[in-house]
C-alpha cells in the first residue's frame, strides 16, 4: 500500500503530459497527398504556406510516385488528395473528382553541351520514336554519336502530356531509358552529353539543362500564355468523391486565394490570370 | 542458413612458429607458386580496397562536411543542393537505432536463454532456431514490404496515421523500428547463444547444488557473465540497423524532415515519418532527386564514422577481443 | 496481484514466458510467409508458374499494371518476369563465384602466408569492408564507377552497335558484379578464415611431414576439413547477393533488360534489373492491385529461394558431418 502511494504523483504527472497534448491533437488535421513529381515543388510551396496561415492546425504529408500512383492511392483511400499532372483517362478508377489548380508546360531538353535552339515537330517525333538514332542526322546539334533518349515511367502524367501534345499521340520508343521522376530525368540529362529528354517547366528552365524550342516557338511562359506553344496541361488535385472538410477548404484556397496565385506565378501559370 | 559457428570460442590463431618460406618457395611447383602469388594478391587487394574506400569517403566527406550541416535541418524543397543540413537524418538514425535495439535485445536474449537453458519440447526449439536462421537470411526488402503489409492493417492504425479517406498510412518510426529489430535479432541471438554455450557447466551445477532454481541461476549467475556477449550482439545489431536502407525507404515515409504526428510528444514523433542518414544519402545521390552529391558524401562520412565507432566498440567489448567481430558478420544492407 | 508477480518466479512460469517470447520469432516467419503468399496469390492464380518465364517487355507489363482500377481485368495480371530472374542469377552467380575464389585465397593468405602484423591487420580490414552499408557502396558506384565505365570504357562504336535495342550508360553488369563481389567477399572471408584457423595445426604439420609443401598441405588437408564452413559461407553469400536491393537499384541500369551474351564483350555494359531491385523501384505503386500482387510475387520468390538456399546448404553439409571438427 505504501509503495503504491508513492506512484501516485509520477502517474499524475504522466497523465497530465498525455492528456493535454491529446486534447490539442483532437484539434489538428493532417492531409495526406501523393502523386505527380512535376507538381511536387508547387505542392511543397503551397502546403508550407497554408500550414503557416493556419498556424499549424492543418499539417500535410506529401509523397511522390507519379501522377497515376497518386490517382490510384486517392481512389483506394490511402491518401486524401492525389496530385495529378494529367487530366482523367478512361483507365482511371471511377468516382474521382479532378480539381485543376495551375497550368504547366513541357519542354524538350538537351544537355547544355548540346545547345539546340529549336527542333521541328517532325524531328521531335523522329528522335523520340526511335527512327533517328544518331546526332549526325539532327541539324543544329553539336553532339556526336548515338542519341541517348530519356523518358519517364508510365505512371508519369508529364509523359502523357508530352506524348499527346508534342508527339501527336505517338508513343516514345521502348529503347529509351525510363526515369522515375522529374528530378531523376533532370539529373540524367545534365550528366549525359548525348542526352535528350523532356521536363516540366519548373525543372527545365534555368536549371542547368537546355530547353529546346518546338516548331520555331521557344518554350517559355509567355508563349504558353499566348497559346503559341502547344505543350501544356494542368495540374489537378484528385479526390475520391467530392472534396469535403479541410480538404475542400484547402483546394478552394489554392484555386481562389491571391496568396496561392502569387505562389503559382513564381514558376507556373495560374488558371485565372 | 546457419552462420557457421565454430565449436569453440572464435580466436584468430596466428601460428607462432617461424617458416623458412623464402628458401623453400623456389622448390615449389609452378602451380603452387601461382596460387601463392594469387593468395598474396587477394589479401593485399582487400586491404587496398578498404583503404581506398576509407580514404575516398574521408576526402570527400571532409571536403563537403561543414559543421553547420550537423545542426541544420534539411531544406523543405526537393532540391537539396543549396541549403539544408543533415540534422533530421541524424536524429532519425539515432531514433531508429535506439528503438530497434530496445525491441530486439530483450527478445533475442530471452529466446537464446530459452533455447539453451530450457529448450523443451525439442521440436519447438529446433523450429525457433530455424526461424532465426530464416529471418537472418531474409532480404531486407522482403522484410520491408512485409512490414508495409502488416502496418497498413486497420487495427495497427495507432502505429502510424489514418487518412480521412480511411486508409492506414502504414509508415512511421514505429513501423520501421519494429521491422528493423527483426534485422538485428539474429545477430544478438547468435552472440548470446554462443556466450551461453561457452559458460562451463560447473557454474550452473554449483548454483543448482546451492538450491537455486533455474530461473534464478539464469538471472544471478548466467546473465551477469553474458554482459559482454549481449553487448557485442546488440552492438553488431546496432551497426546493422544504422546501415539499413531498404526498410527505411519503404517504411519511414520518405519525408526529408522528421514530421511528427500530433499528440503526445514522444509518441507523436514515433508515429510520424522522417528520414535517416541512409535514406538521405539515397535521396541525394544520382539515384534520388535531391541532386546534391556533396551532401550525400557528407552524410556518408558521418554514417561511416558512426559505424567505425561501433566497430571499435565491438572490438573492445567482445569476449575474444578483436577476433570476434570477424565471424559474427551479417552486415547492413 | 502485483505482490505475486514480485515474488521470485517459478521455473514453470519462467519457462512458459521465455518460451512465449521465443515463439515470437517463429510467429514472425509464419506471418511473413502468410502475408506475402496471400498478397502474391492473384499473380499465381492468373499466370500459374509461367510468370517466371519470358515474353514481352517487362517494363511495359509493369507499366500497364499501374493504371488499373480496384478490380482489374485478368489481362492486367500478365507478367513474364524472366529478365529479372536472369539478372539476379547473373549478378549473384558471378559475384559468388569470384567472391568465393577471393575469399579462399585470402583465408589461406591470412592463416598461412601473412606475416603476423599483416594478419592482425586483416581483421579490422575485413570487419570494415563487411560493415559498410550498401547505400554507401551504391553511392561510390553511382558517383565514381558508373561515370568511369560510361565515359572511358564504353566507346561510341559499341554504343552504336546496340543502338536499336538498348542504350549503354555505364550502369550495368560490370559495375553491378564488381560491387556485389566486394560486398559479399568480406562475410565469406571472415567465416572461412575463422574455420581455417580452427583446424588443428597438427593435421597440417602431419601433411608437411609427409613431404607436401605448406600450401599443398593446406589445400589437401585444411580446406578439405572445412568444407562445411565453405558451403555455409557460400550459401550465406548467395542469399545476401540475391537479396541485395538498394545498391543494385543504384548501379544496375534503368531497364528490365536481359543482357545478351551474343553481343560479345558489350554484354558487360548492358543494363539489367534484379528481382530485389525491381521491388524497390516499384514500391510506390502498391495501391494498384495488379502491381501489388506482382511485387509480392517477387517477394515470395525471394523468400522461397532464401528458404531453399538454407535447406540446400543444410543438406549439403549433412554428408560432411562426419568430417566436421569436433569440439
Amino acid at each position: 500500500m505504501r509503495r503504491s502511494r508513492r506512484l501516485i504523483a509520477p502517474l499524475a504527472v504522466t497523465a497530465a503530459l498525455v492528456i493535454v497534448p491529446a486534447l490539442a491533437y483532437a484539434a489538428t488535421t493532417t492531409i495526406s497527398m501523393s502523386g505527380a513529381t512535376a507538381s511536387f515543388p508547387l505542392i511543397t510551396l503551397l502546403t508550407a504556406k497554408y500550414t503557416k496561415l493556419k498556424h499549424g492546425s492543418v499539417k500535410f504529408k506529401v509523397s511522390q510516385g507519379g501522377a497515376t500512383v497518386g490517382i490510384q492511392e486517392a481512389a483506394a483511400g490511402k491518401v486524401d488528395i492525389g496530385d495529378s499532372s494529367r487530366p482523367p483517362q478512361s483507365s482511371d478508377p471511377k468516382g474521382l473528382e479532378f480539381y485543376p489548380i495551375a497550368k504547366y508546360f513541357v519542354c524538350v531538353v538537351t544537355n547544355p553541351a548540346n545547345p539546340i535552339s529549336n527542333l521541328s515537330a517532325a524531328q521531335v517525333l523522329a528522335i523520340f520514336s526511335g527512327k533517328v538514332r544518331n546526332w549526325s542526322q539532327v541539324s543544329g546539334a553539336t553532339a556526336t554519336g548515338p542519341i541517348d533518349v530519356y523518358t519517364r515511367t508510365s505512371v508519369a502524367g508529364v509523359l502523357t502530356t508530352f506524348q499527346n501534345t508534342l508527339l501527336g499521340g505517338a508513343k516514345v520508343s521502348s529503347v529509351a531509358t525510363q526515369e522515375a521522376s522529374e528530378g531523376l530525368m533532370q539529373n540524367s540529362v545534365k550528366k549525359d552529353p548525348s542526352a535528350i529528354g523532356f521536363l516540366s517547366d519548373y525543372f527545365a528552365l534555368a536549371k542547368g539543362v537546355n530547353a529546346v524550342g518546338y516548331n520555331g516557338v521557344g518554350c517559355n511562359v509567355a508563349n504558353v500564355v499566348s497559346s503559341t506553344y502547344p505543350g501544356f496541361s494542368d495540374f489537378y488535385e484528385v479526390t475520391r468523391g467530392n472534396a469535403s472538410g479541410q480538404v475542400e477548404v484547402f483546394i478552394n484556397w489554392i484555386q481562389h486565394s491571391p496568396v496561392a496565385k502569387k505562389i503559382i506565378e513564381t514558376s507556373w501559370i495560374p488558371l485565372n490570370p | 542458413m546457419a552462420a557457421y559457428e565454430p565449436q569453440s570460442s572464435p580466436v584468430l590463431v596466428v601460428p607462432p612458429h617461424r617458416r623458412g618460406r623464402r628458401s623453400s618457395l623456389r622448390s615449389w611447383r609452378r602451380r603452387d607458386q601461382l596460387i601463392y602469388l594469387l593468395a598474396w594478391s587477394a589479401g593485399i587487394a582487400l586491404c587496398l580496397i578498404a583503404a581506398a574506400i576509407v580514404v575516398f569517403l574521408a576526402a570527400q566527406g571532409l571536403r563537403y562536411l561543414d559543421p553547420k550541416l550537423l545542426v541544420t535541418s534539411p531544406s523543405a524543397s526537393v532540391d537539396q543542393s543549396h541549403s539544408g543540413g543533415i540534422l533530421d537524418p541524424i536524429e532519425g538514425t539515432l531514433t531508429l537505432a535506439v528503438l530497434g535495439t530496445l525491441i530486439a535485445t530483450p527478445i533475442a536474449v530471452a529466446t537464446a536463454v530459452w533455447v539453451i537453458e530450457y529448450g523443451r519440447p525439442r521440436w519447438l526449439a529446433r523450429i525457433v532456431e530455424t526461424s532465426i536462421e530464416l529471418i537472418a537470411g531474409t532480404p531486407d526488402i522482403v522484410i520491408a514490404i512485409f512490414g508495409l503489409a502488416v502496418f497498413q492493417l486497420g487495427i495497427l492504425a495507432p502505429f502510424s496515421f489514418r487518412s480521412s479517406a480511411g486508409g492506414v498510412y502504414g509508415r512511421s518510426f514505429l513501423a520501421a523500428g519494429i521491422m528493423v529489430s527483426l534485422v538485428a535479432l539474429p545477430l544478438t541471438y547468435t552472440a548470446t547463444r554462443n556466450g551461453l554455450r561457452a559458460i562451463p557447466r560447473h557454474l550452473r551445477e554449483a548454483s543448482y547444488a546451492l538450491g537455486k532454481t533455474r530461473i534464478t541461476t539464469i538471472r544471478r549467475v548466467l546473465l551477469p557473465s553474458l554482459r559482454a556477449d549481449i553487448a557485442t550482439g546488440a552492438t553488431l545489431g546496432l551497426g546493422r540497423i544504422i546501415g539499413s536502407t531498404a526498410i527505411v525507404v519503404v517504411l519511414l515515409g520518405a519525408t526529408l524532415q522528421n514530421s511528427p504526428e500530433n499528440g503526445v510528444p514522444l509518441l507523436g514523433f514515433l508515429r510520424g515519418t522522417g528520414s535517416t542518414l541512409p535514406s538521405y544519402i539515397l535521396n541525394n545521390s544520382p539515384a534520388g532527386e535531391g541532386n546534391a552529391p556533396q551532401k550525400a558524401y557528407a552524410a556518408a562520412f558521418v554514417l561511416m564514422l558512426m559505424i567505425l565507432a561501433l566497430n571499435w566498440v565491438v572490438g573492445r567489448i567482445s569476449r575474444a577481443g578483436a577476433a570476434a567481430g570477424l565471424y559474427a558478420g551479417r552486415v547492413a544492407r | 496481484m502485483l505482490a505475486r508477480l514480485r515474488k521470485p518466479w517459478t521455473d514453470r512460469r519462467a519457462e512458459r514466458t521465455l518460451g512465449a517470447v521465443a515463439c515470437l520469432t517463429a510467429l514472425a516467419i509464419v506471418l511473413m510467409v502468410v502475408f506475402v503468399a496471400q498478397r502474391a496469390w492473384p499473380t499465381f492464380s492468373h499466370d500459374g508458374l509461367s510468370w517466371l518465364g519470358s515474353g514481352g517487355s517487362l517494363d511495359n507489363q509493369i507499366g500497364s499494371m499501374q493504371s488499373t482500377s480496384a478490380t482489374p481485368p485478368a489481362s492486367a495480371y500478365f507478367l513474364r518476369a524472366w529478365p529479372l530472374i536472369y539478372g539476379t542469377i547473373l549478378t549473384a552467380g558471378f559475384a559468388v563465384f569470384f567472391g568465393l575464389a577471393i575469399s579462399l585465397l585470402t583465408a589461406i593468405f591470412i592463416v598461412d602466408f601473412a606475416p603476423p602484423p599483416l594478419a592482425r591487420l586483416m581483421t579490422p580490414v575485413i570487419r570494415l569492408l563487411a560493415s559498410v552499408p550498401s547505400v554507401v557502396y551504391g553511392l561510390i558506384g553511382v558517383l565514381v564507377l558508373v561515370p568511369f565505365v560510361g565515359n572511358h570504357l564504353i566507346s561510341a562504336g559499341e554504343k552504336e552497335s546496340v543502338v536499336n535495342v538498348i542504350q549503354l550508360t555505364g550502369a550495368g553488369l560490370l559495375v553491378s558484379v564488381v560491387i556485389l563481389t566486394v560486398m559479399i567477399t568480406p562475410i565469406m572471408t571472415a567465416l572461412i578464415t575463422d574455420a581455417l584457423a580452427s583446424v588443428p595445426r597438427s593435421w597440417h604439420e602431419g601433411a608437411v611431414a609427409l613431404g607436401l609443401n605448406p600450401l599443398r598441405a593446406t589445400l589437401a588437408v585444411s580446406i578439405r576439413a572445412i568444407r562445411p564452413a565453405i558451403i555455409a559461407a557460400a550459401g550465406l553469400a548467395t542469399a545476401r547477393a540475391i537479396g541485395e536491393a538498394i545498391m543494385l537499384s543504384m548501379v544496375s541500369g534503368g531497364k528490365a533488360f536481359a543482357p545478351n551474351f551474343a553481343d560479345g564483350p558489350i554484354v558487360l555494359f548492358e543494363p539489367l534489373r534484379t528481382v530485389a531491385a525491381e521491388i524497390v523501384e516499384q514500391v510506390d505503386g502498391l495501391s494498384a492491385p495488379a502491381l501489388r500482387s506482382s511485387i509480392y510475387a517477387f517477394a515470395a520468390l525471394l523468400l522461397f529461394s532464401g528458404f531453399m538456399l538454407s535447406l540446400a546448404s543444410h543438406l549439403a553439409r549433412l554428408p560432411l558431418r562426419k568430417y566436421e571438427l569436433s569440439s
